[in-house]
């Protein structure tokens, strides 16, 4: 180190940084002794949550943590690409829901030829496979949907400068939750679940009062993690993987190497709106109700999912989508606060990330100047 | 007839297959033909208006896909195709675009009305199709019949369209050509005589155009509330607070370079504070507005550097969504029961005061218009003096490039959220003008759309610009009140919106000088290296 000066502005730096990381640390002991204080009152001195509530909360928590962390892969693997955030994407999923939604409306609407009285539909007569259309639709037309908005809104605005993709993409959002509105209603809608899949359906796990463990919840969970198993495979085991890492890389040195960078762009699209889609007829068939809005806050959800976990990492992002959710559900019940509240958790959590560690809990570190 | 020109032609027909199918669904079709019977007076005749709306549509599609056809043949990379016979080429453009559009109708009006007739509701999966509305967009036939006749109909007017199309674009060089001899002809006799009407001498003379433009502007502003009924005064009033929260967020995201999407915040932290300080309600504090003007001012001025200092170091987009996330628990706070006793929870706050001058009570729209006006200019006058100071120059240039004016020495942090401060204050004078007005504020009047809105104005008018945000002001609040009919449109319209203006035109309707001069330089650059590229490729 060269000695310096004292009157060379670099002093000052040093001391306004300071500054700086004495509030941070302020803020953060502060939040920890609230938090701790919380914890204290609620699981020692009241006490009025049996094992069972804390099951409860678990559950549902660890089941809607496998939808974000599914919606975050669309996030994490656009970022990792083009370094933008794609506000739509919470949208995307919203089309999915609707495709599955139709398709469900529409098998539930055909007569089978069966013996039993009333006679069955083909939803009932063969719910595997009414499932399975379902998720199939909803899929392909979120990945449609992911592929038009990259090639209408994004692909123009590859060159221009940062903020422009970001305007263009809450353009696009307003767009999509408008038109969804003007397409399908206001109204609220219930998804129609074969009798196999009810919602409220499942296992008694025999904890207090009993805890139930809705197969809707089981099959989100575990098709979650096998989609994203699969997402993984493809992106670290394949050609398609290795092209797409080497995009988001360099673009230019991977076109020289000759990739072909709009296609992998926008194969990244329709990998990143087919998983939204999965997660979309999840959330109908699990939570039951599909609107024109239902997009919107799992999206930004999802997002702070996939910082949590580190942006442009896929294991992060389905440990960040995991956490988040947990953290959803069980936090305000452990704090003590009111359950309207929870989405201020999840806001605060994204806001305490970014402060504290930039490149999220499994991210590598990286400096300031690449934020 | 090459592929080169049929694709593109099918490609334009697709789309406006796709768009008018759209335009269907949402209902849109069926609106605009009633407003067009408005506006014709024959209400009577639904059905015409329709027919003359979609024909006036494929029209357009026949002269889109012959010019996209053309533009295909005389793009440098394609084969050099003979250009003869270009009237049978424009009538088989027009074919085919019509008829891939007619296709995609007629495929849908098809299945729609046999749906409807086989007894379908059809209503309860695509809301806009009313029975009502199928019978009319099936024209009163049976199905076949009415596909063949959309079918038909936009053949017809593709070709038209077309061959209108070729017709304009041959005509098109000469009348350019006659434009631009007679601009340089009433140019030439500007600049030369001194004895021409003074009118256009001052006109010519552009250091004297801007005050000129202002006094008539600022006459315009002070006598237009005399003459405008309650109504429009009261939307004039919201374009002008509007105005005030642009002219605020320009200094965050145009100045600064900062992307503040939880600009709702500081909104819903002034309007609060005027409500609660002079309600009856929850405190019975009920103080004056003047005194609690300026404590919303303040107020959310802190609460904007109090924010800004955990997270101003983010950059970009992360930036955009810790705002976000701030301006969405703001609003998820005044909706909730836990704040309800200290902000009036969900319900809001009513009986706000308006403000009283020399015993005089601000009662009417008119008077609170003038209230605004005068904001309004205070702001203009504070940002364009901050704009062009020492403060302004280096917000600029740590817009430009954060790195480099930290390495002059810029103390960017100080600057970033003097910035911040100084955008959430115009927020706070927006929201508290916007509470004192209407009485009453509430969780409604804080959502996310407020922030989309003042973002969008700012991006349609063009960043950093005065007369922009103007503009875009007008645009985005004012036009919407013209168009009540096309309320159900209205948010679908301003996405659209916001893409293209984001695409076609990034700097806005009315660009600051400086940005002006940039993208004429840049567009220079990238022409000049598309020919060095093109002759390259020649040359091999």
């Amino acid at each position: 180190m060269l000695d310096r000066p004292p009157e060379l502005p670099a002093l000052s730096r040093t001391r306004r940084l300071n500054i700086y990381r004495v509030i941070r640390s302020g803020l953060g002991a502060l939040l920890v002794a609230y938090v701790a204080w919380r914890l204290y009152e609620v699981l020692v001195v009241k006490a009025e949550y049996g094992p069972d509530t804390w099951l409860r909360f678990a559950i549902s928590g660890l089941v809607l943590g496998s939808v974000y962390s599914l919606i975050a892969i669309g996030y994490t693997l656009v970022y990792g690409i083009l370094r933008m955030i794609n506000f739509a994407h919470g949208d995307v999923m919203m089309l999915g829901a609707f495709g599955g939604y139709f398709v469900l409306e529409a098998l539930s609407a055909i007569p089978v030829a069966s013996e039993v009285n009333p006679p069955l539909t083909f939803l009932n007569a063969h719910p595997i496979l009414a499932v399975i259309l379902a998720f199939a639709c909803g899929m392909s037309i979120a990945a449609l949907s992911g592929f038009f908005l990259e090639r209408i809104v994004y692909h123009p605005l590859r060159r221009a400068p940062r903020l422009a993709p970001l305007i263009g993409a809450i353009g696009a959002s307003v767009f999509l939750e408008n038109a969804a509105q003007l397409l399908f209603g206001p109204q609220r809608r219930d998804y129609n679940n074969p009798f196999l899949l009810l919602r409220g359906a499942g296992w008694l796990i025999p904890v207090g009062t009993g805890v139930r463990l809705t197969y809707t919840g089981v099959l989100t969970f575990v098709l979650s993690l096998i989609l994203m198993l699969g997402l993984y495979l493809l992106v670290y085991h394949t050609r398609l993987g290795c092209a797409m890492r080497a995009v988001a890389e360099d673009k230019q040195t991977a076109a020289l190497m000759g990739i072909d960078v709009d296609h992998v762009i926008s194969l990244t699209f329709v990998i990143s709106g087919a998983l939204a889609g999965a997660a979309g007829v999840m959330w109908g068939l699990h939570n039951g109700l599909v609107y024109y809005l239902i997009g919107f806050v799992p999206g930004l959800k999802a997002f702070t999912a996939a910082v949590l976990g580190g942006i442009g990492n896929v294991p992060g992002t389905l440990f960040g989508g995991l956490l988040l959710g947990t953290i959803e559900s069980v936090g305000p019940a452990a704090l003590g606060i009111d359950f309207q509240l929870k989405d201020v958790i999840a806001f605060l959590i994204l806001i305490l990330v970014l402060l504290f560690r930039p490149a999220g809990l499994l991210g590598e570190v990286s400096t300031e100047e690449t934020l | 007839m090459t592929h080169a020109q049929l694709h593109p032609a099918f490609r334009t027909g697709v789309i406006f297959g796709v768009v008018v199918i759209f335009l269907m669904l949402i209902g849109f079709a069926t609106t605009a033909a009633q407003l067009l019977g408005a506006l014709l007076g024959n209400m009577t005749f639904p059905l015409v208006n329709l027919l003359f709306l979609l024909g006036l549509v494929g029209l357009w599609g026949g002269a889109m896909g012959v010019r996209s056809a053309e533009a295909a043949i005389s793009a440098p990379q394609a084969a050099p195709a003979a250009k003869t016979d270009t009237a049978n080429a424009a009538l088989v453009c027009g074919l085919m675009t019509g008829g891939m559009t007619g296709l995609l109708v007629a495929g849908l009006v098809f299945v729609v009305s046999i749906l409807h007739a086989r007894g379908a509701n059809i209503r309860a999966c695509l809301y806009a199709l009313s029975p009502e509305t199928i019978q009319l967009l099936s024209l009163g036939l049976p199905p076949a019949a009415a596909a063949l006749a959309h079918l038909g109909l936009q053949l017809l007017s593709g070709i038209a369209g077309a061959l209108l199309g070729r017709a304009v674009s041959l005509r098109g060089d000469h009348w350019q050509r006659r434009l631009s001899a007679s601009r340089q002809l009433v140019r030439r006799r500007l600049a030369s005589s001194a004895s021409q009407p003074k009118i256009a001498h001052v006109w010519a003379n552009r250091r004297l155009r801007r005050p000129l433009l202002c006094c008539s502007g600022l006459a315009l502003v002070l006598l237009l509330p005399l003459v405008l009924g309650q109504y429009w005064n009261y939307n004039l009033g919201t374009i002008g607070i509007y105005v005030v929260l642009g002219l605020g967020l320009n200094v965050v995201v145009g100045l600064a370079g900062l992307l503040d999407l939880g600009y709702v915040a500081f909104f819903a932290i002034g309007a609060y504070t005027m409500a609660l300080l002079t309600a009856p309600e929850p405190h019975h504090l009920q103080w004056s507005f003047w005194i609690a003007l300026p404590i919303a001012v303040c107020l959310a001025a802190l609460t904007g550097v109090l924010l800004g200092i955990p997270v101003l170091r983010l950059r970009g987009d992360y930036l955009a969504i810790v705002t976000l996330g701030f301006g969405e628990i703001i609003g998820i706070l005044s909706r909730s029961d836990m704040l309800a006793p200290f902000s009036g929870g969900p319900l809001g706050v009513r009986g706000i005061a308006g403000p009283t001058l020399l015993g005089r009570t601000f009662s009417s729209q008119r008077d609170f218009l003038y209230l605004i006006v005068l904001s309004v200019l205070l702001t203009i006058f504070v940002t364009s003096r901050l704009r062009n100071s020492r403060v302004g120059r280096a917000w600029l240039a740590m817009a430009d490039d954060e790195t480099v004016s930290r390495a002059m020495g810029l103390n960017t942090l100080k600057y970033k959220l003097l910035a911040f401060g100084i955008g959430a204050a115009f927020a706070g004078l927006g929201g508290a003008l916007f509470a004192a007005r209407n009485q009453f504020t509430g969780p409604e009047d804080q959502t996310l759309m407020v922030s989309i809105n003042v973002l969008a104005l700012i991006i349609v008018g063009g960043t950093g610009s005065v007369p922009g945000i103007i503009i875009g002001a007008l645009v985005l609040k004012g036009l919407p009140e013209m168009l009540r009919p096309l309320e159900n449109y209205r948010l679908l319209a301003f996405g659209a919106l916001l893409v293209v203006m984001i695409i076609w035109k990034p700097t806005g309707l009315w660009p600051p000088a400086k940005r002006r001069l940039e993208s004429r330089e840049v567009a220079e650059a990238f022409s000049d290296a598309e020919i060095t590229t093109t002759e390259d490729k020649l040359k091999q």
